[in-house]
C-alpha cells in the first residue's frame, strides 16, 4: 500500500474520499488549506472532527496539516484575472500539498473530486490546476453522483459534520470559467511571485 | 437602501443587498474604515474589516456579516450605515478600481455564467 497526501476542505467530499483510501489500506497524510478571512473557522472545524471520527474508525494517527491559504488568494486576487480565479487557486493547493508529500515521503496526492459537480470542476479545469504538480493524483470518487457521495458519507458518520453551519469561499468569483487553457492560466500565473507564495504557504504550516 | 438581513444558504453569516443596486467605492471605503482605527484587509475586489465581527465589504455593494448571531450583525450594519453612508444618495465612483486585469480574450469559453 502507498502513502499519499488528501486535500481536506470540511466539505461532504473529501472525508468520503478519504474513507475509501484508508478502507483500501494506504497510509494518508491531511492537508487542509485554510481559506481564512475568505471564510471562517468552520471549515477548519469540520476537517478536526472527520479526521477524529475517520482515525478511530481505521485506527490510523492521519497527522493534518493546516496551511494559511488567504495570503495566496489575496496575491491572486489583487493581481490575476478573476474569471480563472478559481483554476489558479487550485494550483497553489495543489503546489503546497506536493511540498508536504515530498516532507512526508508521499507518493500521490488524493482530493474528493467528482467530475461536474461545481464550474471548477470541469475536465480541463483539473487538467490545468493538477498541471502544475508532478505526483499522480487519485480521485476516488471521479464518477461518483452527489447522491451516492452523500448516501456514503452518512453511512460513515461524516454527512452530519460536513453540512453543519459555515461559510463558503468568498474568493469565487461570480462567474468562473468553467473551460480553460493552460497557455492563459500560466500568463495569469507571472504576475504573482509564485516560488515565493508557495514558500511562504509551507513555512507557516501546523500540524495538528 | 439595506432593508433585511439574510442568512446565507449555509447558514454561516448574514448578508445584506442594497435595494436598488448600488456599488460601493472601495477605495474610499478602505480609507474611512482606516481612518476609525478599524483594520481592513484590500483584496481589490472586496475589502474585509474587522468590525465586532468581519465583515467582506464587496464592490456591488453586497456585505457578509461573518456571525450566527442576528443582533450582532444588524449593529454592524448599523455601525457600517454611517461610517460608510450606505443609504446615502447613489455616488458617481471616479475612484472606482478598474476591472480585473485580463491579458485574455473575452470570448464564450472564458465564464460559465
Amino acid at each position: 500500500m502507498a502513502r499519499g497526501v488528501m486535500l481536506m476542505s470540511g466539505g461532504i467530499d473529501s472525508p468520503v474520499a478519504l474513507h475509501y483510501l484508508l478502507r483500501q489500506g494506504h497510509e494518508v497524510v491531511g492537508v487542509h488549506m485554510d481559506n481564512r478571512p475568505f471564510t471562517d473557522d468552520s471549515p477548519l472545524a469540520k476537517v478536526v472532527d472527520h479526521l477524529a471520527m475517520l482515525r478511530e474508525r481505521y485506527a490510523q494517527p492521519i497527522p493534518l496539516y493546516v496551511l494559511p491559504h488567504g495570503p495566496t488568494q489575496i496575491a491572486l486576487m489583487r493581481n490575476t484575472d478573476r474569471h480563472v480565479g478559481c483554476v489558479l487557486c487550485r494550483r497553489f493547493m495543489w503546489r503546497s500539498a506536493e511540498r508536504i508529500a515530498e516532507r512526508e515521503g508521499a507518493s500521490f496526492l488524493a482530493t474528493g473530486e467528482a467530475l461536474g459537480q461545481v464550474a471548477s470542476q470541469t475536465l480541463s479545469n483539473m487538467r490545468n490546476a493538477t498541471a502544475s504538480v508532478r505526483l499522480p493524483i487519485v480521485r476516488p470518487l471521479i464518477g461518483f453522483d452527489k447522491q451516492e457521495i452523500e448516501a456514503v458519507a452518512k453511512s460513515i458518520g461524516t454527512y452530519e459534520i460536513s453540512t453543519r453551519p459555515g461559510l463558503c469561499c468568498q474568493a469565487v468569483p461570480d462567474r468562473p470559467a468553467t473551460r480553460t487553457h493552460l497557455v492563459q492560466i500560466l500568463q495569469e500565473e507571472e504576475r504573482v511571485d509564485v516560488e515565493r507564495i508557495i514558500d511562504d504557504c509551507v513555512r507557516q504550516a501546523t500540524i495538528l | 437602501m439595506y432593508r433585511a438581513l439574510r442568512i446565507c444558504s449555509n447558514r454561516g453569516a448574514y448578508e445584506a443587498l442594497p435595494e436598488p443596486p448600488r456599488p460601493i467605492d472601495l477605495a474610499r471605503a478602505r480609507g474611512r474604515l482606516e481612518r476609525q482605527g478599524i483594520a481592513v484587509v484590500d483584496a481589490r475586489v472586496m475589502l474585509i474589516a474587522a468590525l465586532e465581527v468581519e465583515v467582506t465589504i464587496s464592490q456591488n455593494g453586497r456585505l457578509l456579516f461573518k456571525t450566527r448571531d442576528p443582533a450582532a450583525a444588524e449593529r454592524v450594519l448599523d455601525q457600517l450605515r454611517g461610517l460608510l453612508e450606505l443609504d446615502g444618495p447613489p455616488v458617481e465612483s471616479p475612484n472606482a478600481r478598474p476591472p480585473a486585469p485580463s491579458r485574455t480574450a473575452k470570448g464564450g469559453n472564458q465564464s460559465g455564467g
